[in-house]
């Protein structure tokens, strides 16, 4: 079973990163993250003046270390200031997204793994199902009827992932519930949730969490991709994806319009995937295979 | 199990699935439709006077108690009938089914771009452990797996369109068109199919197997080609019917890109207008194609591998 929940079936690669490597790219993910989580607190809920209001007599300039350090947009607005507002947007969702998922999925999973019979049977045909339709086709049409705005965003982009979470819960837990210690628990009388939540859920803490940081950074590829082609946040907000949107008209006047919010898409991505590797390997090294 | 007998509980389990998404996927639209307001007022768009509203309503029977309307819903969704589209006047399926052709030939062409790549490379990640230029290789690959498909089109765009004037970035315009929007759509796949394909001919490469070819004075060579490697494209194909549905979500952002005429952008463009009829033929299609290739390539996959020919599983 795999650790990487956007594929569901795909192993990671097994023989990378090796053990000295693991610490370092946990460690580099966490404050690539951190500076992220820092910005946001700082600047992103409350973004500066400049983020919405633009002078055009400072359109379209380059970045530069003198002037905007990220350049401005067609409207001269700064684009670094932008890429701070868009943070609560693009992270926010794609946190929420990864929180609904990550829950009931896991809420899933272990009911599946606990109770066998039609329990099992109908949340595995639900979870195969959903696993083989294309993902972002749900997201699009749920969208078309919830229409767009942060909180419509989150829930549909949780509800279309929830399945892969759910599968690797399942996997995960079929080999905790056979423990010895879970037998015993249920042999003197401790009753069906308590086990769950006593025995087998801190069992599966580092999965849980290495699924986290690679739900939490597909959300964000997802949440971009969708205000990218215009159907996710409201065209006002300057989420990384709309601004991805906007520079497609200005790719000849301002490649940089494309290039900054990408540049924090992919920073913010690879931090998630270096914590979840990291995860997941230290996790192999004290003798717990995830991936 | 026999491979006939292979066939089938292949057929049956997809057909299944198939059936458990659609009705699904055509309930929760039905009643999501429902529940977000008067669905006479969204399928006649913001504009609309209180008599197309009417109108409307009166042609898609939603002034029926809600159980009718379910009813002749379904029974009008297993005929196939999803309507005429709201904005052209054609039957949605039709329209939809127009631009297969055109999706399928960039999922082709992306499928192939990606075998190109990554059957090479990841086999000679996954074969030579101990190289340095294996670790700069995967450090790009983990990097490249952290740039967005959609953010990788832009990029080619940029490049080959704007910088360097080489290439159409605009609709299908024979072959030299075709290049970018395939190239975007495998970005979406390489880096994982590399991945996969380099930690299965490692995996293989520490099988009992090998170790008997290597005794029997059998080259490195001609153990990658002969042995590890069908051994790890075995593994692979069994992915390309997960992989599929990947590719679909990534051909609705590059079609978009490229206004490629495929059903992916005829999708995002008829949510952008609420044309629910398009909305669910689109739907339907992508279920059916899904379906589809997973049951193709599970029945390629039982025919290919000989342990699930000989015992069954």
């Amino acid at each position: 079973m795999s650790a990487r929940p956007a594929t569901g079936l795909l192993p990671r690669l097994r023989v990378w990163p090796r053990r000295a490597a693991s610490d370092a790219m946990l460690i580099a993910g966490l404050a690539m993250a951190g500076l992220l989580a820092v910005l946001t607190l700082l600047f992103g809920l409350n973004p500066p003046e400049s983020a919405y209001t633009g002078n055009l007599m400072s359109r379209f300039q380059s970045p530069s270390l003198g002037g905007h350090v990220f350049g401005t947009d067609q409207l001269g607005r700064s684009l670094g200031a932008r890429l701070a507002a868009g943070m609560p947007w693009s992270l926010g969702i794609a946190l929420v997204a990864a929180i609904i998922a990550l829950s009931i999925g896991t809420v899933m999973g272990l009911i599946a793994a606990w109770l066998p019979g039609w329990p099992r049977r109908v949340i595995r045909t639900v979870v195969d199902t959903v696993i083989a339709f294309p993902s972002l086709v749900i997201a699009v049409t749920v969208i078309a009827l919830l229409g767009r705005g942060f909180w419509p965003l989150a829930v549909t982009l949780g509800l279309a992932t929830w399945p892969i979470a759910a599968r690797v819960v399942y996997a995960e837990a079929m080999s905790i519930v056979k423990r010895d210690y879970v037998v015993a628990a249920v042999l003197a009388g401790v009753g069906p949730v308590k086990v769950l939540a006593t025995h087998v859920l801190p069992a599966l803490r580092p999965t849980l969490l290495t699924m986290f940081a690679f739900t939490f950074a597909d959300m964000l590829i997802a949440e971009s991709a969708l205000s990218f082609l215009g159907l996710g946040v409201p065209l006002s907000a300057p989420s990384w994806g709309n601004m991805l949107a906007e520079s497609r008209e200005h790719l000849v006047a301002a490649p940089w319009m494309m290039l900054v919010p990408a540049g924090a898409i992919v920073f913010a991505v690879v931090a998630l995937n270096l914590i979840g590797d990291g995860i997941a390997a230290s996790a192999r090294k004290r003798g717990r295979a995830i991936g | 199990m026999t491979g006939a007998a292979a066939i089938r509980a292949a057929l049956v389990r997809r057909g299944t699935e198939l059936a458990v998404l659609l009705f699904a996927i055509s309930t929760v639209l039905f009643f999501l439709l429902r529940l977000s307001g008067d669905p006479a007022a969204v399928l006649a768009g913001d504009e609309a006077n209180p008599e197309t509203v009417a109108l409307i309503s009166a042609r898609y029977g939603l002034d029926q108690p809600l159980i009718v309307q379910y009813w002749r819903y379904m029974a009008s969704l297993v005929t196939l009938d999803f309507g005429e589209s709201l904005r052209a006047n054609q039957a949605a399926l039709g329209l939809v089914l127009e631009r297969l052709g055109s999706t399928l030939l960039l999922a082709c062409l992306a499928l192939a771009i990606t075998a190109a790549i990554s059957v090479p490379l990841g086999a000679w990640l996954g074969f030579r452990p101990d190289a340095n230029a294996r670790k700069a290789t995967n450090a790009v690959v983990f990097v490249l797996q952290g740039v967005p498909g959609y953010i990788v089109g832009l990029l080619l765009i940029q490049l080959f369109v704007v910088e360097f004037r080489l290439l159409p970035s605009i609709g299908n315009q024979g072959p030299s068109s075709w290049i970018l929007p395939a190239l975007t759509l495998a970005s979406f796949l390489v880096p994982k199919m590399v991945r996969v394909v380099a930690a299965n001919v490692s995996e293989a490469m520490r099988e009992d197997y090998i170790r008997t070819a290597r005794a029997t004075g059998a080259g490195e060579g001609e153990i990658l080609m002969n042995h590890a490697l069908p051994n790890a494209l075995l593994g692979a194909t069994a992915l390309i019917g997960t992989q599929f549905a990947f590719l679909m979500s990534g051909s609705l952002i590059t079609e978009v890109i490229f206004a490629w005429p495929g059903f992916g952008a005829l999708l995002v463009d008829a949510v952008d207008q609420l044309d629910f009829p398009v909305v669910q033929a689109a739907v339907f299609v992508i279920a059916v194609l899904v379906a589809l290739v997973n049951a193709l390539t599970d029945i390629l996959f039982s025919l290919l591998d000989p342990r699930l020919r000989e015992q069954g599983r």
